[in-house]
């Protein structure tokens, strides 16, 4: 366990009479790359702005570093932002932009120029100081505004949707140099976000936010095979939800199908939900699936075909699949047991890791 | 087709300003007749700009206007600027209501608010002069700066205030070195509109101005009452030499900021 860099305590906000955020508590590891994810409105900017301290938190305790910083303002906390507009200063070159921070702080010039050199070297834009910052393209000045944060040595880094205006190619490398920026700078980055696939592919750690609460945390991995409820499960990824009845532990029935899973720790014949993700569903003939569909649709996305079916209980599933099929045809859907992950209904994160742990010790 | 169309355009296009300085073109050139009248050119002199320059009660006045129009139009600036910014500030009903009250001053007619300055001033004892036209001046160039520099502010994005806070600058820094540079443009732009106006005001400058204070366009019009003199002319045209030089560095002024201050968006894709 690494030391606790930024803590929130029961944080709730509120505009007017509408709740923002209800109740936020976690903490953040330093040194490590931490992702807020969540749909548009769910509160992750929120959380975001009152970490930099543009808002402040209507209840609730914030602690940085171990000190308590409600009441320290904006322009005196060790954190600097990457806004989603980037923010640039209009009427300063790249170099100008990216020494504001220092400026202010009253260091002297020659330090300025070797950190302002250095911050642009980091993001790959050296000779670049004297342009106009109308004279970058989108790209590039996302990485003045990289630069001229973390040129103040920042304790965390927070950055605000900061990929979305990008285009997807550009996007994709960048998610790639921020990750290797994070390692070389050692610092804790927290990215907001509402790109699951950004989120998978940048962070150490997902917190997923939904209606200003956080819904589940854990690694990229955890979350995607694991999750704890029908949002997150159907936020990250493409999935098939579906009821189904908890005959016993490690037996599930779907559909009126008994399914043998690696699922245990619930009541007999509870109800549940289950997930069963698009790429772990199999296409074989009828007669070895354990689901007998029909296909509806095929959509080729390059990578796999987009399959749409349905049971002989009218039930979709999606399905992704590296092979073709035919509209119209019958196959046979096939799984594996541990291919199936059971949720429950109103489980919070806590009970879910601690039934986690009480079948998981039994083996 | 085309070719034929673009030639009428360019027709109609000499044709409108040849109308709208036709006059000036033949008050310039009446300027430098020998003759006292504009009914026919006496042949080319100087003489009226030497009567011009001797006339010293007439210089008197052109600094006294350039003096209350550079005042006042500095002033006017200040004041405005800060209306404006206090404006971005306020919220829903109270910020209508401001633009509102603004917006009135800019479109009700001069002679209102002439005459109601000359009682204003006239209950509170002001005597009429220097100072009572610089006021008025001052007041009535404010909606024009607010007009000039508010739109500039409504452009900045508001998270380069909270860039500014986020980097560790203090409101003041905030202030002046983000958001006063960033609406240069307009501040200058205001700047200048309310100078061209505080200079060729002549409706609220003749009901506030006493005996022994006069400006320029009051002062063309009490000698117009009398028979146009020449010396006029000359002094027009010297005016619109200085109006049109203004005009030049103002564009050359605007072009050199305009090439640092335009405003950043995020677009993908452009200077690629």
């Amino acid at each position: 366990m690494g030391k606790n860099i930024l803590e929130f305590r029961h944080v709730g906000k509120k505009y007017g009479d509408n709740v923002v955020l209800k109740d936020i508590s976690f903490d953040i590891e330093a040194g490590k790359f931490y992702t807020l994810l969540g749909p548009s409105g769910s509160g992750k900017t929120t959380i975001l702005r009152i970490i930099a301290g543009f808002d402040d938190a209507t209840s609730g305790d914030v602690y940085f570093d171990g000190q308590r910083i409600n009441d320290v303002p904006a322009n005196k906390r060790q954190v600097n932002t990457v806004f989603q507009d980037y923010a640039l200063f209009p009427h300063m070159n790249v170099a100008e932009n990216v020494a504001f921070g220092l400026q202010i702080k009253g260091v002297d010039k020659k330090t300025i120029q070797e950190r302002v050199h250095q911050a642009l070297h980091m993001v790959r834009l050296d000779g670049y100081e004297e342009r106009e910052i109308t004279a970058m393209s989108g790209g590039q000045r996302q990485r003045v505004a990289i630069a001229r944060a973390i040129v103040n040595r920042p304790k965390v880094l927070l950055l605000d949707e900061a990929l979305s205006a990008l285009d997807h190619k550009l996007r994709v490398d960048m998610q790639t140099e921020l990750r290797q920026l994070q390692r070389q700078l050692g610092i804790t980055f927290i990215f907001v976000t509402h790109d699951q696939e950004e989120a998978l592919a940048m962070s150490d750690q997902i917190m997923i936010i939904n209606d200003g609460k956080i819904q589940q945390t854990g690694t990229p991995v955890d979350i995607y095979d694991e999750p704890l409820n029908h949002f997150v499960a159907d936020f990250i990824g493409e999935s098939n939800i579906v009821p189904a009845v908890m005959k016993e532990d490690y037996l599930v029935n779907i559909n009126g199908q008994d399914f043998e899973c690696v699922d245990a720790g619930m009541k007999t014949n509870e109800r549940v939900e289950v997930v069963l993700r698009p790429e772990d569903l199999d296409i074989t003939t009828p007669d070895k699936g354990k689901l007998v569909a029909t296909v509806d649709t095929q959509l080729f996305r390059g990578v796999d075909y987009q399959i749409t079916a349905h049971d002989l209980r009218n039930h979709e599933w999606k399905i992704n699949s590296i092979h073709k099929t035919t509209v119209g045809q019958q196959v046979g859907l096939t799984f594996d047991p541990e291919d199936i992950h059971v949720m429950r209904y109103n489980e919070s994160e806590a009970d879910f890791d601690a039934r986690l742990d009480s079948y998981e010790e039994e083996e | 087709m085309k070719k034929h169309s673009l030639k009428w355009s360019t027709i109609y296009l000499a044709f409108v300003f040849i109308i709208l300085y036709a006059p000036i073109i033949y008050l310039v050139i009446y300027s430098f007749s020998a003759g006292k009248t504009m009914e026919s050119f006496h042949g080319f002199s100087f003489q009226h700009y030497m009567d011009l320059f001797a006339d010293t009660r007439m210089i008197t006045i052109v600094i006294n206007t350039l003096l209350v129009a550079l005042l006042a139009s500095l002033l006017a600036t200040i004041i405005g600027t800060l209306g404006a910014l206090a404006i971005k500030d306020s919220h829903g009903k109270w910020r209508n209501s401001l633009m509102s009250l603004n917006n009135v001053l800019m479109v009700s007619p001069d002679v209102i608010i002439g005459a109601s300055f000359l009682i204003f001033f006239t209950v509170l004892g002001v005597r009429l002069g220097f100072i009572s036209v610089l006021l008025s001046h001052i007041a009535f160039s404010i909606p024009i700066v607010v007009l000039m520099v508010l739109p500039k502010l409504n452009e900045l994005s508001p998270t380069l205030v909270d860039a500014a806070y986020d980097l560790g600058a203090s409101r003041w820094q905030t202030l002046t070195r983000v958001i006063l540079p960033a609406i240069g443009p307009g501040i200058m732009a205001g700047y200048f509109m309310a100078f061209t106006y505080s200079l060729d005001d002549f409706a609220v400058t003749f009901f506030v101005t006493g005996n022994g204070f006069s400006t320029l366009s009051v002062e063309i019009y009490s000698r117009a009452r009398q028979g146009v003199n020449l010396e006029i002319n000359a002094l027009s045209t010297l005016m619109f030499i200085v109006s049109l030089l203004l005009v030049i560095s103002y564009y050359f002024i605007s072009q050199h900021a305009g090439r640092r201050h335009h405003l950043v968006t995020v677009k993908e894709g452009d200077a690629q």
